[in-house]
């Protein structure tokens, strides 16, 4: 497992340094000039682009501005004109100069708590409802619950998100409208902000997982070591959980672990929906408005992010699955 | 109706003095393209202590008819007649509850291919361990103690160690004698095999065989070999029935099967074992065609499109009337029993030489 | 000016029939408008607002009560956004401007009346707009009493003085740099460094003789320099509270309302100032005790809260933005909304421009206004809703504005074909090629498509080219570009010729980059800029620059006037007093009251 362990954070070190290069080069080097970017309407004033050229160090040569970028991060660093930018550092915004860690630092809880709240959310309906329909298999549920799957399967959280407001916050008064949470100050009331988001945002992911649950459940349960289990007098609820459902948690680990860019998107997406203020909705400003360092912090740590989980997601199969304990 | 293994007895008085005893047994399953009848009006009788090998190709309803003795079917698309009575007990109403207590304890299966047939997520101990906690209400500890012992009893060295290996870090034979230390961990006393060598090679056959039959020695169990090879029913079985499309084609004792049988079937089988015996020039003669559909069985008897003596019988009584199996030792087959022995010492024997 | 780049995610997503006019906002660009409309209003009749210079008296406080207004209660802001400035030394955006008005006083400010509209400029800080002197070079200020800080410190002269000596540093890149260029010219930043150097801008250019006066020495007359005065570059900055570029996150309050908590892109809560004496002040009537705005808010979500008005939403308002495109037809069209809507010019024109380094022949410029389809590409634009038919480069919301129609637009909106074949042929050019840039958004290909067909019907051959809408305004600035005709819009800074004229047709050193879209250089223009700047009578002026764009329109033709951008949103129905400040283009903030 440590072996497993730190080869695999070895080649995530690797992963995210060459995202962060690539991204470094095509955020800073391609475009025609980020001073331009940055000036605004003043950029006709020569003396004026060239001191942006100066403060954002873009007058030393690329592989300079890279390391410095990168050192940044983990070191702080004092910009040329003075400003201070403690560690982590990842540059100041063109939009407003302001150091871009604060904001993500303001931002980043309501994004990780949608993507767990709404994982947890469509995991647990999404296989749920997969179990059941495959304890169910061929009866009435089963078929029910298909077709819901399949509708869950073709509606958007655009779509969907302001109905479920209009109905269970405005008119049946279930649910809160959805805001950002704020876990140390108020953890109750950034729970009931979750609970509607995160439920719109499964729904486009459960009906999948339901289904996929469904056929790995059928399909384990056909299998010669479930009969075997219950040749050996095993209760049919004893196979289905600890026989069939392990066998099935491999895979739907695995298929969680592709989705994690999803999810990700999905959260993006609730975010705008909700008006929720996450990553997802300061990336989308930040691309608007070519803030190229903001982009690049957020793509940076969602990178980082989805590499540590796939990790963790492995991680995971390694304990579901002996077999590949070992690989 | 006579016993298998005591040919010469009378008519039992009553039923429950087998300990197995299976009567006129129908499993049909419901397909999209109709219905399949796997077992077809099968009988027949086991007692403590005895063998019965069950030959047939793949197909013929030997599997199916072990899985309905057990209640593995799958309800859903299956139904059973006939009846299977367990020492005493009926088991083809019997309720889930009542199944799930026998099974492991009164009866265990052994299957084939064990790298499917066990769990790749638990350990081999955990899986033995599993049906001592559950029907004798061992602890945790206890359960493990005894997977150990079991694991040494069926020959695996370090068992202390290798119990907590997984089914992946066994070789084949370890496996399968690990199945065999979980089928017999409750001490059954009926224990179903279901080609419990075919993945294996030569020499670990033989071991696996010899082990069932210790074990056999040493606890009294009965036990049904099914197997879709007579070489391996030589040395381990007391009596034999042999199959062909879900239905008894010939039953008899080991000997009787081995050396005069009588069934066109049964001397196509007893033609495809390799003997080490056999002189190089003589082929191996398979059985020609292939097993038919259980959808839409011939007619008559369903063995006649393969059959190289249906000549032999006048007329087509072969295709339109279907033979019947006499009760005890015999052959369901119109060829008249001279035309049988006939034709096995003139025209089988030689090529089995 | 420019919009807000809030409005260029809007413009840029929803695309529908949103202006992309801010798309200038990225690539050093032009300024624009969010064009967006609402019912029709008269098309091209000259506004009420006049935009004149207010007495003295005028500049006295208390300012004039509004009708039915109470004090008390919070206002809701819902803005998709946020903003990205708010010290005030980097403010030039119209988002930025309209929640400056409530924290930021400056020298001179818009007064608006609550009833006409009417608006004026008069003494904010400052007892009048300004007394001139040598010529128009020097502008003397004297500051009222009782100006005071957040934390009761009072506000003087040096405090101004030191504001404008911010402006040199240089992480202040945003805001506008007239006053900086007036005191020491274009190069202004190799002159003077800013306040942290330890140097100060010395008195023979800003005087601060006592703590209630302020002298500004130009270097050329500016008879429109009250106009200046108005953007928040003069507003006190207390300097024991400056941490540079920190600062933005919590500027101290000279007006009527102070910050009490700041939350980047997600909220910004207003309090009262205690410390702000309404007696000194004739533009904020400050009517609730609070203001609180929800930034982040996505369309169509925030267009269809304000509709609803659920909750607090109804004594919600969005300052800046216009609503969004899908419920513009609601809006417009059901009556329940009109009695709490807004609809005016924005300080913007959107002209198709020529690139007159290609196309060198003025007849054939000619042609293109003359073909040009006006009411197809007002109908692309999302109908009169979205703007009015626009015929001169100078907006309705410059004072002196002027009717002016030379190619009779008006007359054929469509576009006159025939006419347009006439002057080709009188230029010996049939069949000009034209190589027609435009903003890759569904927006700008529906009106690239209208202008194709008019023009192609005229007798050009017109190659259409998408750019990248997020570098639209950085490819055609170049000077060496290979366009010949693409749109661009722009606003003035404020209501006189001045701000337009000069940027966008001086064609004195040309380079990338700057806002003379068209490259126009022509030598008459040139030089009734350098003169009718150093003009001193501001209404002579005023009159002058409008005789020169019109001069620019019928002999140059460098750019052809299409639409007048308007804002249109509503506001919540508990509201009261919601009045529009036309030269920023957003709603005046300073009127608006919670109705009890």
């Amino acid at each position: 497992m440590l072996r497993f362990l730190t080869r695999r954070v070895l080649g995530a070190v690797v992963i995210i340094l060459a995202i962060s290069f690539i991204t470094y080069l095509l955020f800073f080097v391609l475009p025609t000039d980020p001073a331009q970017l940055a000036c605004g309407k003043n950029c006709s004033n020569k003396v004026l682009v060239a001191q942006i050229h100066h403060r954002m160090g873009l007058d030393l040569p690329v592989y300079q501005q890279y390391w410095d970028y990168m050192r940044g991060i983990f070191v702080g660093r004092h910009m040329p004109d003075g400003q201070n930018c403690a560690a982590p550092c990842f540059g100041f915004s063109f939009a407003n100069d302001q150091p871009i860690w604060p904001l993500i630092s303001d931002r980043y809880p309501t994004t990780l708590s949608l993507a767990v709240g709404g994982s947890a959310a469509f995991l647990i309906i999404g296989v749920g409802l997969g179990m059941l329909s495959a304890w169910q298999q061929g009866k009435s549920f089963d078929r029910v619950a298909s077709s819901i799957s399949l509708i869950g399967n073709s509606v958007q959280i655009y779509f969907i998100g302001p109905l479920a407001i209009a109905l269970f916050a405005d008119n049946l008064g279930w649910f809160d409208h959805g805001h950002d949470p704020t876990w140390s100050s108020d953890p109750v009331g950034s729970l009931n902000g979750l609970v509607l988001p995160c439920l719109v945002m499964s729904v486009i992911f459960w009906s999948n997982y339901s289904r996929q649950t469904r056929s790995l459940m059928v399909e384990q349960l056909s299998e010669d070591h479930i009969r075997t289990a219950r040749a050996k007098g095993m209760s049919s609820k004893y196979v289905f959980y600890r026989y069939a459902l392990r066998g099935a948690a491999a895979s739907i680990i695995t298929i969680f672990g592709i989705d994690l860019g999803s999810v990700l998107g999905g959260a993006i997406i609730t975010e705008a929906t909700f008006g929720l203020h996450g990553l997802g909705t300061l990336a989308v400003n930040a691309v608007y408005q070519l803030d190229l360092p903001l982009e690049m912090a957020v793509m940076l740590i969602s990178a980082t992010a989805i590499v540590v989980f796939n990790i963790v997601v492995d991680a995971c199969y390694a304990l579901i699955d002996p077999r590949i304990r070992l690989a | 109706m006579t016993t298998l293994t005591k040919p010469e007895a009378e008519p039992r008085p009553q039923e429950s003095e087998h300990f197995l005893s299976v009567r006129d047994l129908y499993v049909q399953f419901a397909t999209e393209d109709g219905t399949v009848k796997a077992v077809d009006g099968l009988s027949f009788d086991l007692d403590r202590g005895k063998t019965l090998g069950i030959v047939g190709e793949s197909g013929s309803g030997k599997s199916v008819t072990n899985l309905a003795i057990l209640g593995l079917h799958n309800p859903r698309n299956t139904t059973i007649a006939g009846e299977i009575v367990l020492d005493g007990q009926e088991l083809t109403g019997a309720s889930t509850k009542t199944l799930e207590k026998l099974r492991g304890k009164k009866m265990a299966m052994v299957f084939q291919d064990s790298l499917t047939a066990l769990s790749p997520y638990y350990t081999v101990g955990r899986q033995i361990a599993e049906p001592y906690m559950k029907h004798l209400g061992a602890s945790k500890k206890e359960a493990r103690d005894r997977a150990i012992e079991m694991l040494g009893k069926v020959g695996i060295p370090q068992p202390q160690t290798r119990v907590d290996d997984y089914p992946h870090q066994f070789s084949g034979g370890m496996r399968q004698r690990a199945m065999i230390a979980m089928a017999l961990v409750c001490n059954p006393d009926l224990v179903i095999a279901d080609e419990p060598t075919t993945a294996l090679d030569v020499t670990v056959q033989a071991q696996i065989l010899d082990l069932l039959k210790d074990l056999q020695q040493e606890t009294g169990t009965a036990i049904i070999l099914i197997t879709h090879d007579l070489g391996v029913i030589a040395n381990t079985a007391d009596d034999v029935v042999v199959m062909y499309a879900g239905r008894a084609v010939e039953r008899g004792t080991v000997r009787d099967i081995l050396k005069t049988p009588e069934h066109p079937y049964a001397w196509g089988l007893l033609g495809s074992i390799p003997r080490l015996s056999a002189s190089v020039d003589v082929p191996l003669a398979p059985i020609p065609g292939s097993p038919p559909s259980l959808l839409n069985p011939p007619s008559g008897c369903p063995f006649h499109p393969r059959c190289t003596f249906a000549g032999e019988v006048g007329g087509d009584r072969c295709a339109t009337e279907r033979p019947v199996l006499p009760e005890g030792r015999g052959s369901a087959c119109h060829l008249t029993p001279e035309q049988k022995r006939d034709i096995f010492i003139q025209q089988v024997q030689p090529r089995l030489r | 000016m420019r919009n807000s780049k809030a409005r260029l995610a809007a413009a840029i997503v929803a695309a529908g029939a949103l202006s992309l006019t801010a798309a200038c906002s990225s690539g050093g660009g032009g300024g624009t408008g969010g064009g967006k409309g609402g019912s029709s209003a008269a098309p091209s009749k000259a506004p009420v607002p006049n935009y004149g210079l207010g007495t003295a008296a005028d500049s006295t406080g208390p300012a004039p009560a509004v009708p039915g207004a109470v004090k008390g209660g919070t206002v809701q802001d819902l803005d998709q956004a946020g903003f990205d400035y708010l010290d005030p030394g980097q403010q030039y955006v119209s988002d930025q401007l309209s929640v400056s008005v409530l924290y930021a006083r400056t020298l001179t400010g818009y007064k608006i009346d609550p009833t006409t509209g009417k608006t004026i400029l008069v003494g904010d800080m400052a007892t009048d707009t300004g007394k001139e002197s040598d010529g128009g070079k020097t502008w003397t200020y004297t500051l009222k009493d009782g100006l005071k800080f957040q934390d009761g410190t009072p506000i003087t002269s040096k405090d101004i003085k030191y504001s404008i000596e911010r402006l040199f540093a240089d992480f202040e890149t945003q805001g506008p740099q007239y006053i900086q260029s007036w005191l020491y010219g274009p190069d202004y930043r190799k002159a003077y460094a800013g306040p942290y150097t330890g140097k100060d801008i010395p008195d023979t250019l800003l005087a601060t003789p006592d703590d209630k006066t302020i002298v500004f020495h130009f270097q050329t007359p500016h008879a429109d320099a009250p106009y200046a005065m108005a953007m928040p570059v003069t507003a006190p900055v207390e300097k024991s509270k400056d941490d540079k570029a920190a600062y933005n996150n919590h500027p101290v309050s000279s007006g009527p309302y102070m910050i009490s908590s700041y939350k980047q892109g997600k909220s910004l809560v207003f309090k009262r100032n205690p410390y702000w004496d309404p007696k000194t002040d004739p533009i904020r009537n400050a009517y609730p005790d609070g203001w609180n705005f929800q930034l982040g808010i996505a369309e169509p979500g925030l267009s269809q809260r304000l509709e609803a008005g659920a909750g607090t939403d109804k004594n919600a308002l969005n300052l800046s933005g216009s609503a969004d495109p899908s419920q513009m037809q609601t809006l417009v069209t059901d009556p329940q909304y009109k009695s709490r809507s807004i609809n005016q010019y924005q300080p913007y024109v959107e002209t198709l421009d020529i690139n007159t380094k290609r196309i060198t022949n003025p007849l054939v410029r000619q042609a293109i206004a003359y073909a040009f389809p006006m009411s197809q590409v007002q109908q692309a634009f999302g109908g009169a809703a979205q703007g009015d038919l626009g015929t001169t480069l100078l907006s309705p919301t410059i004072a002196g504005w002027k009717q002016f129609d030379p190619f009779g637009k008006l007359a054929k909106p469509t576009g006159d074909p025939e006419k347009a074949k006439q002057l080709l042929q009188q230029a010996g050019q049939p069949h000009p090629k034209l190589v027609y840039a435009y903003a890759n958004t569904p927006k700008w290909q529906n009106v690239s498509l209208s202008v194709a067909n008019a023009l192609q019907k005229a007798g050009f051959q017109v190659v259409r080219k998408a750019i990248d809408p997020t570098s639209y305004y950085t490819v055609v600035g170049k000077v060496n570009n290979q366009y010949d005709i693409y749109r661009t819009g722009w606003g003035a800074d404020w209501p006189n010729g001045s701000t337009v004229i000069p940027p966008t047709m001086d064609g004195r050193n040309l380079s990338d980059g700057t806002n003379n879209y068209s490259f126009l250089n022509d030598d008459h223009i040139n030089s009734e800029i350098d003169r009718i700047k150093a003009e001193t009578n501001l209404t002579q002026q005023t009159k002058d620059w409008e005789a020169l764009s019109e001069y620019s329109l019928q002999h140059d033709t460098a750019q052809v006037p299409f639409l007048f951008d308007k804002f249109f949103n509503i506001y919540g129905s508990g509201l009261g007093g919601v009045t529009y400040n036309s030269v920023t283009g957003v709603i005046n903030a300073s009127t608006v009251f919670v109705k009890q």
